[in-house]
């Protein structure tokens, strides 16, 4: 044992903190919460379960029971890992296995935060021969403002899930104020008004929002809501629907505004334009043997061809892109819907397995020699 | 060049004149019985194209009679011989008792006595099918998850049916039938058709169909009243090969591979007749089949032989080369479907399993020395049968559930191999006996659910990932396994050696072994998983129910080896954690399939739930006797 080690273990917090038993019973609620979860998705679907079992701090059972999240549990098991490794680990040849298998496990759960914080996932759904460089988060919903009559359009938009109802939205540069009056995470909109409702504004004649509870298929979900749109003392009601295909336009004194509720946007540094998609299934069967998409990316500048298909996803400028799934529209054309995700802490896990796995090796090695000496 | 051979002869032989011994329709009752040939060689041996695979006749043939009656042979022959019948004479197989109906509602709602064997034949069926079409159409018209146990066994049994009324039609253009009957020995001659032959078939009139053209050409100018009776039996003959064509399509038998090389379709003999039948390649092979059909009625050996061969030889030599090779490894197949090597596996290893139990009271030197031997052939053919599976595929050991049965079957043998190398005092002899046996008895029940030898979904259809993801994952899961085997006897050991101490003690390292081998290899197949989802779908981790079976297995051993870390369990709570760890095993393995939900849900199975439950008693039942047992016995000692 080092010294600072020595040291460090008279600290009688370390020295609590990187007790083996806190790792068992760490262990003992992950399996838990991982079995809990994995059924829990049966009936709710896995991104609820995700929400409730692995990405929360701690949530509550039979209405009012508390039960640590995975986060929790994993933030608990990191700081373990860590005092663990610092007095409790022996640091020599013989020993260097465990040492690089817990180091490797402490990268693991870094990548898992650092991925937790930092990944954003989208779709971007494509004809035959169109492009684009704008993906549509799963989750996310906006609401989008334009003015009317603009040769170049200037959207803003806000995230609504970072805004609760009762909050103003400031769109400054357009010189109008949003007031979330009530916002639905899910809904089902209605053309018949209520009696005491007052008048709204939509584009396709929706009076009412009533709320649905969440999908299974959590991007089944539709939200709704209804606000106040304020221009220099003038306001006005509007409904927005997420089903909605088209803008609801409000008129200021002759000025037009365009208003969208719509699943928020991702940026891409690249147009992805889909020249072919290509579907081949096992003879005389629908068993897809695989799916591909014939891409050209177009950075300013360049442009090259890329083929994605299962297992051979494209990557490109911290990006990766993969076919997800596929469609014919009515007029028999094919829709490509690939997959975008965008992670920085992509190659974290990649180092975490080596380091993890190498440990494993050199310990398993160790172990093997070590017995036949023994045995000797 | 025997190839060639074969083909020349058979092209020959389509020129001769070929009439029936006997006369006989096809699904109606028939006085006679066709004279059938004694060989079906040439006939197991021939392609067909099923569920993406091209695949003998042999194997295609087993899977058909196991979809329909649940069992591989019939009345203990090779279910080949059931398909030519079914083929060539159908109305010899309506008293076959093939249709498996599992539940006794069924019948009794169709008014037929309920059979103890649950098997009944086409002719008692064949009475009430008006009532069971309608039983199937109301139960078709509920929703597939809303649907109960009856109401799917009905529509598995109309569906079965209909597919056996399909087969009946598959050679019917061989047949001599009323609709070409020609008496006017005149037009006989002018199309050229063998004078004394009593009737003429489908195939014998489309051969003609050019003569007929231009016996037809201008007769559309004048009116059909004007028509002389030569013209009428023209058109007539005409009119019947348009509306056969246009009437029998979608039968089943994939035998004939299309001429397009870019389609990779193989159609049945009517459908091939109904599109390519222009071509003289696809005429011939026609001929091949309407040859076999009048030979295997006739009962003449080597002329269906030489029909059959010249059929697979000319499907040879217009085959694409993936085809080819895929032809080529029909002799294995063949091997493989006969010889049956994981039966002889698992016998062995019953054996085996049979003599450690007889070790416990008589226990010569040369018992144990048989049985590894004994275990050492078992594991010969089990690794045989899996070289031949990878061979006939072309893909890595492990890429279904069944698979997957036979595969931690063969790592379970191989460590306890090692172990009985190491250890000499039969526990390595017992793990190899229970592992191999458990796992192949599994894998032979599930095997009843189809053929095994299926092609992969898009996602997997990479051999790369397959080959290390999830055989690190089967490894881990066979090691973990073998562990729960071992802790198994340590408790029994606990119970009756006690005083032992250095038995304990080997066996306790070993479970400490096998369990870390198992975590290790767990955790680099499911690392490997996670890159290959990483690269597949951008995540390297999703939460997916298949996913979270591997991470319960590899926080259970963590669990186990942490525990004993914090001495919190001793070595008998070890090797209980680890007979726990098995049912972990169980549960990512298949348990988590039967929730049907996830991206990994494709090797569900319905069937599996109750023995799991059975199974997780069991166990729950074993520690909760013998554990506290082995631990008083301890303290006592």
């Amino acid at each position: 044992m080092f010294d600072f080690q020595k040291q460090l273990a008279k600290n009688p917090i370390i020295k609590f903190l990187s007790s083996v038993k806190i790792a068992v019973v760490c262990l003992g609620l992950l399996f838990i919460l991982t079995l809990w979860g994995t059924l829990f998705q049966v009936d709710h679907g896995l991104y609820l379960a995700q929400e409730k079992f692995f990405n929360s701090l701690v949530f509550t059972f039979l209405g009012f029971v508390p039960f640590p999240g995975a986060r929790l549990v994993m933030g608990v098991l990191f700081i373990n890992l860590v005092c663990m490794c610092l007095i409790r680990l022996v640091y020599r040849w013989s020993n260097a296995g465990i040492v690089i298998i817990h180091i490797g496990l402490l990268t693991f759960l870094i990548s898992g935060f650092v991925t937790f914080y930092t990944v954003n996932e989208s779709n971007l759904s494509l004809i035959e021969g169109a492009g684009s460089n704008v993906s549509s988060l799963y989750h996310d919903w906006e609401i989008s403002v334009w003015r009317e009559g603009q040769e170049k359009r200037d959207v803003y938009a806000f995230n609504v899930n970072e805004y609760s109802q009762g909050k103003d939205l400031d769109f400054s540069s357009l010189g109008i104020s949003v007031f979330l009056k009530n916002y639905y995470s899910n809904s089902n909109a209605y053309t018949t008004a209520d009696e005491k409702a007052e008048a709204v504004i939509n584009n396709v004649g929706i009076k009412t929002l009533r709320l649905r509870s969440f999908d299974k298929a959590p991007e089944k979900n539709l939200p709704g809501l209804i606000a106040e749109v304020t221009l220099k003392e003038e306001s006005k009601n509007i409904i927005l629907y997420g089903g909605e295909s088209d803008p609801t336009k409000i008129d200021f004194n002759g000025e037009g505004y365009f208003f969208q509720l719509r699943r928020e946007k991702e940026q891409l540094p690249f147009v992805i334009k889909l020249k072919d998609f290509m579907m081949e299934v096992h003879p005389n069967t629908q068993i897809a043997r695989s799916y591909k998409s014939l891409v050209e990316v177009i950075t300013p500048g360049a442009s090259r061809e890329v083929l994605i298909s299962m297992n051979k996803p494209l990557r490109a400028k911290n990006y990766t892109l993969y076919q997800a799934s596929y469609a014919v529209d009515q007029m028999g054309r094919e829709i490509s819907t690939l997959a975008v995700v965008r992670n920085s802490g992509r190659i974290l896990p990649y180092v975490a397995s080596s380091i993890t796995c190498f440990g494993l090796a050199w310990h398993f090695l160790v172990m093997a020699f070590r017995r036949k000496k023994r045995r000797k | 060049m025997l190839k060639k051979v074969f083909l020349t002869i058979g092209i020959l032989t389509i020129f001769t004149k070929l009439v029936f011994a006997q006369s006989f329709c096809a699904l109606e009752e028939s006085k006679f019985d066709p004279k059938r040939v004694e060989s079906l060689k040439a006939f197991r041996n021939l392609p067909i194209l099923d569920q993406g695979r091209i695949k003998p006749l042999d194997t295609y043939a087993a899977h058909i009679l196991l979809q329909f009656s649940g069992r591989r042979t019939l009345n203990k022959k090779n279910a080949v011989y059931w398909l030519a019948d079914l083929i060539f004479a159908p109305a010899s197989t309506q008293k076959d008792k093939i249709f498996l109906i599992n539940n006794p509602d069924i019948p009794e709602a169709l008014g037929i006595d309920v059979q103890e064997k649950r098997r009944y034949s086409f002719a008692q069926l064949n009475p009430s099918l008006n009532k069971l079409l309608e039983l199937a159409q109301s139960a078709d018209q509920i929703e597939e998850k809303e649907r109960d146990v009856v109401e799917q066994e009905i529509l598995r049994v109309y569906r079965n049916i209909e597919l056996y009324i399909q087969f009946t039609y598959v050679t019917t253009f061989a047949f001599p039938h009323p609709d070409f009957m020609i008496t006017d020995k005149e037009i006989i001659k002018e199309l050229n058709l063998p004078e004394d032959q009593k009737g003429y078939s489908f195939v014998d009139i489309i051969q003609k169909a050019d003569i007929l053209q231009s016996k037809l050409n201008g007769l559309d100018k004048s009116k059909i009243d004007a028509w002389g009776d030569k013209e009428r039996l023209y058109f007539t003959l005409t009119n019947n090969l348009f509306s056969w064509v246009a009437s029998n399509r979608g039968f089943p038998l994939n035998i004939i591979a299309s001429i397009d090389t870019d389609d990779e379709a193989w159609l049945s003999p009517w459908d091939i007749i109904g599109q390519e039948f222009y071509d003289e390649r696809i005429q011939n092979e026609i001929l091949f089949i309407r040859n076999m059909t009048v030979y295997y009625w006739n009962g003449k050996q080597l002329e269906f032989n030489i029909a059959a061969k010249a059929l697979r030889s000319s499907l040879k030599e217009r085959a694409s080369v993936k085809e080819e090779k895929n032809l080529g490894k029909f002799g294995q197949e063949l091997f493989y479907n006969k010889v049956k090597l994981f039966g002889w596996s698992k016998l062995l290893y019953g054996l085996v399993f049979l003599l450690y139990l007889l070790s416990l009271f008589f226990n010569p030197r040369w018992l144990r020395i048989l049985s590894f031997s004994l275990i050492g052939v078992g594991i010969f053919l089990h690794s045989f049968g899996l070289i031949l599976r990878m061979s006939i595929l072309s893909r890595p050991p492990v890429s279904n559930l069944y698979e997957t049965f036979i595969f931690v079957g063969f790592i379970g043998v191989i460590c306890g191999i090692i172990i009985e190398c190491i250890n000499k005092r039969w526990v390595g002899i017992v793990v190899s006996s229970v592992s191999g046996l458990a796992m192949l008895m599994i894998a032979g029940k599930y095997s009843a659910e189809g053929d095994t030898l299926g092609m992969l979904v898009a996602v997997l259809n990479s051999n790369f990932w397959l080959s290390t993801h999830v055989i690190s994952i089967t490894i881990g899961y066979a090691g973990c396994c073998v562990a729960g085997v071992i802790g198994h006897l340590y408790v029994l050991q606990n119970i009756f050696k006690p005083k032992d101490k250095e038995l304990l003690k080997s066996t306790h390292q070993f479970i400490i072994g096998t369990l870390g081998f198992g975590l290790t290899m767990t955790f680099l197949g499911t690392v490997l998983g996670g890159i290959w989802a990483d690269q597949s779908w951008g995540r390297f981790w999703g939460w997916d129910p298949k996913e979270n079976g591997a991470l319960l297995i590899v926080l259970w051993s963590a669990i186990v080896f942490h525990a004993k870390i914090a001495k919190w369990i001793k070595p008998l709570g070890f090797a209980v954690g680890s007979i726990l760890g098995v049912i972990v095993v169980m549960w990512a393995w298949f348990g988590v399939n039967l929730l049907g939900v996830g991206l990994h849900s494709y090797g569900f199975t319905s069937g599996i739930a109750m023995s799991l439950l059975f199974y997780v008693i069991f166990e729950i039942l074993f520690i909760a006797i013998l554990a506290p047992i082995a631990k008083k016995r301890l303290k006592t000692k």
